[in-house]
């Protein structure tokens, strides 16, 4: 061999593992896809702390690569960097991390002051079984209808978890179509408070909750915890860690501790796990129509939430004394996605009356939805695992 | 009080080792069973040396990993350490949920998984595992005489369940290191499409768990949050030094917070307590110290500074 055969021999093989070689149509796409969110998260400043990871995670896992030079950089190639990273995702360790700060950052005092409001955070899991039932009409089997269905939950460390248990194979989709309708909260929901609430329903001023006491909140995640693991131990890692995060928040001896949790390590494990699964939606693998199913029912599945929400808000007025009804524009936040759908509560009443200011009470049946979802969760890996 | 501190701080590390014992024995060996031997062993399985002898599997029943060495197989109750699993042998480790073989040949030297004692067939044989004490008995069972060769004496499901006769034939099959029962189906997945084709009946299930769960908690929470508003009101007529009846005798309704915060402004404004500012500006240059994490010079060393006399 002359050394210009060399040359071009090497030369060839080098141009055969680049990213032009082994481009194919569904790279570009989910390409355009991950610069379509991080383009979301900086210009509509649409949840950037989940949008910019994810976005960038979908552009490093569909660079094009030749996955047969056993090359270890895929993140389905085991021992792969990311293939280490994605295990948090893949045996589902980095959900109840998530759980644990938010449980941390939370405070939920409104809840405890106004207890009857997590009975709307429990209605609006409603979108999780309309969703799961549509799901079953299409001719997923059960276990995959379940992991779907949670995006109804609004909760995408809940998805992540229960899909990484049911139906591993959906989980990129899954995650980025629940991180997706969280970040589109602010659209979606809106109309529908709109659709379901009268003028004068929209109006209703809400009796200031009570002061709680610090014994209060540190009973509350102490006895959450017990009673909710109690009825679906199936929940544990995500219950566990939410109401321990909390109980570190709260019980005034373990600052440093709740610090790190709400702050340092939520980041930390928010980085990796929003990457690792922007990565994990490789065109091979997630260009397929059960990716469009599991938008189209997800989608649906916010929408039966954020209804069932509102609904049950105006049902459970009827039942209430004039001076203690509830504004029916706090029951989309009982999805979980906190606190956006509370924001948008407060923003909405906003709208209506420039002095009625819904955010605290909104917050109730928000943290609500984030232990109903969780509950929910459990039940399904409970009846389907 | 310091007196109190020890026996308190004794009370808790005595929590804490009951705790931690008992969470030890119950993710320890008590979930090595005994899951099927074969006595009289003419068709079934062969050793790694080619030979067909008496096995006997046991199955790990937790969701982990178990280390198995130094556990001691027997037949005989009255010498428990018979046969002890050697130690620093990898295959020693049994997975989660699976299976292992020892051959009972009476030649311990062939390896890892031969015991050094063998079962008799035509009479009962009693087999027990011990712990690493070899005084816990782990698990135990009686093989009944009648066993033919090729029978297996073998638990309904893995680690659980009655102890039957597996005969061989296709529904009582023999499975040496295998599950006892071949699962190729998610049975509760199974269960799920068939008698819930539409999933109305988890949305019936599974709501009614949500709304128990939130209703417990709901209602936990406005028991405690009134036992709460007494044990401060209580609280607050003993630092008055005011009894119950007096209390309910001389209501007095408290004002409410934002009447509080009014009349709090009110004063506010009418003492005009407002700070008194020094109306002088600092502007201080900010220092910001170049670190990136591969300077060099922090893994350097200090140069020595020379000092004069």
């Amino acid at each position: 061999m002359s050394f210009g055969d060399f040359i071009q021999t090497n030369l060839t093989q080098f141009w055969e593992l680049t990213g032009f070689a082994n481009a194919q149509f569904g790279n570009f796409v989910m390409l355009a896809v991950g610069l379509f969110f991080i383009w979301l998260a900086i210009k509509k400043n649409f949840e950037p702390m989940l949008l910019v990871p994810i976005g960038f995670g979908i552009l490093i896992g569909n660079i094009p690569f030749d996955s047969t030079a056993g090359l270890e950089i895929g993140i389905y190639e085991e021992g792969s960097v990311l293939n280490i990273l994605y295990n948090g995702v893949a045996a589902g360790w980095y959900p109840p991390l998530i759980f644990l700060g938010i449980g941390a950052m939370t405070d939920f005092s409104a809840l405890i002051a106004n207890p009857k409001l997590m009975l709307i955070g429990a209605a609006a899991q409603f979108g999780i079984f309309g969703a799961y039932m549509v799901a079953l009409a299409i001719g997923f089997a059960p276990d995959q209808a379940g992991a779907i269905a949670i995006i109804g939950g609004a909760d995408g460390p809940t998805a992540i978890f229960l899909s990484s248990k049911l139906a591993p194979n959906l989980m990129g989709a899954i995650a980025v179509s629940a991180y997706s309708y969280m970040a589109l909260v602010p659209v979606i929901q809106p109309p529908l408070m709109r659709l379901f609430t009268t003028k004068k329903e929209r109006l209703i001023k809400m009796k200031p909750a009570r002061a709680v006491s610090q014994n209060e909140k540190i009973i509350f995640p102490i006895v959450g915890m017990l009673l909710t693991c109690f009825v679906v131990p199936s929940g544990i890692p995500l219950l566990g860690m939410l109401f321990f995060g909390n109980l570190l928040r709260e019980c005034g001896v373990t600052t440093r501790l709740a610090k790190t949790a709400s702050n340092a390590l939520t980041d930390i494990v928010t980085i990796l796990l929003g990457m690792t699964v922007g990565a994990s939606t490789q065109a091979s693998q997630f260009l397929t129509p059960q990716t469009i199913f599991i938008f189209f029912l997800g989608f649906m599945a916010f929408v039966i939430a954020s209804s069932s929400g509102v609904l049950f808000v105006k049902l459970f007025n009827l039942f209430l004394s004039k001076d203690k009804k509830i504004n029916p524009l706090i029951g989309n936040a009982g999805v979980s996605a906190v606190p956006m759908s509370a924001r948008i509560s407060n923003n909405l009443g906003l709208e209506y009356d420039p002095s009625n200011y819904l955010l605290m009470h909104a917050m109730g049946p928000n943290v609500a939805g984030v232990i109903g979802s969780a509950v929910a969760a459990g039940v399904l890996l409970g009846f389907l695992a | 009080m310091s007196t109190m501190k020890r026996i308190i701080s004794g009370l808790t590390l005595g929590v804490c080792a009951l705790a931690l014992s008992c969470g030890a024995s119950a993710q320890g060996r008590s979930s090595l069973k005994i899951n099927e031997v074969m006595v009289a062993n003419e068709n079934s399985v062969v050793d790694e040396y080619g030979n067909r002898n008496a096995w006997i599997e046991l199955f790990n029943l937790n969701f982990a990993p178990m280390e198995i060495s130094a556990v001691y197989l027997t037949n005989d109750s009255l010498q428990p350490r018979k046969y002890p699993v050697p130690l620093g042998d990898v295959n020693t480790e049994i997975p989660a949920r699976q299976h292992v073989v020892f051959f009972a040949d009476g030649e311990p030297n062939k390896g890892t998984f031969h015991t050094s004692f063998t079962l008799t067939p035509g009479q009962d044989n009693w087999i027990g595992v011990y712990d690493a004490d070899g005084i816990t008995l782990i698990d135990e069972v009686l093989i009944p005489a009648s066993l033919e060769p090729d029978q297996t004496w073998a638990r309904t499901s893995d680690g659980t369940g009655e102890w039957a006769l597996r005969t061989g034939d296709d529904s009582a099959y023999i499975t040496p290191g295998g599950a006892n029962v071949i699962k190729d189906t998610n049975k509760k997945i199974e269960m799920f499409a068939e008698r819930d084709e539409n999933g109305f009946g988890m949305t019936i299930m599974a709501m009614c768990v949500v709304f128990s769960a939130l209703l417990l908690l709901c209602l936990s929470f406005y028991g405690i949050g009134k036992i709460g508003a007494g044990i401060s009101k209580l609280n607050k007529m003993r630092a008055h030094g005011v009894t119950r009846d007096e209390a309910a005798e001389h209501h007095v309704t408290h004002d409410s917070g934002e009447e509080i915060a009014a009349i709090t402004m009110a004063l506010y404004e009418h003492l005009n307590a407002h700070d008194t500012e020094s109306t002088i500006l600092t502007i201080n240059k900010v220092k910001r110290a170049y670190s990136p994490w591969s300077s060099k010079i922090y893994g350097l060393r200090e140069v020595p500074e020379h000092r004069r006399k």
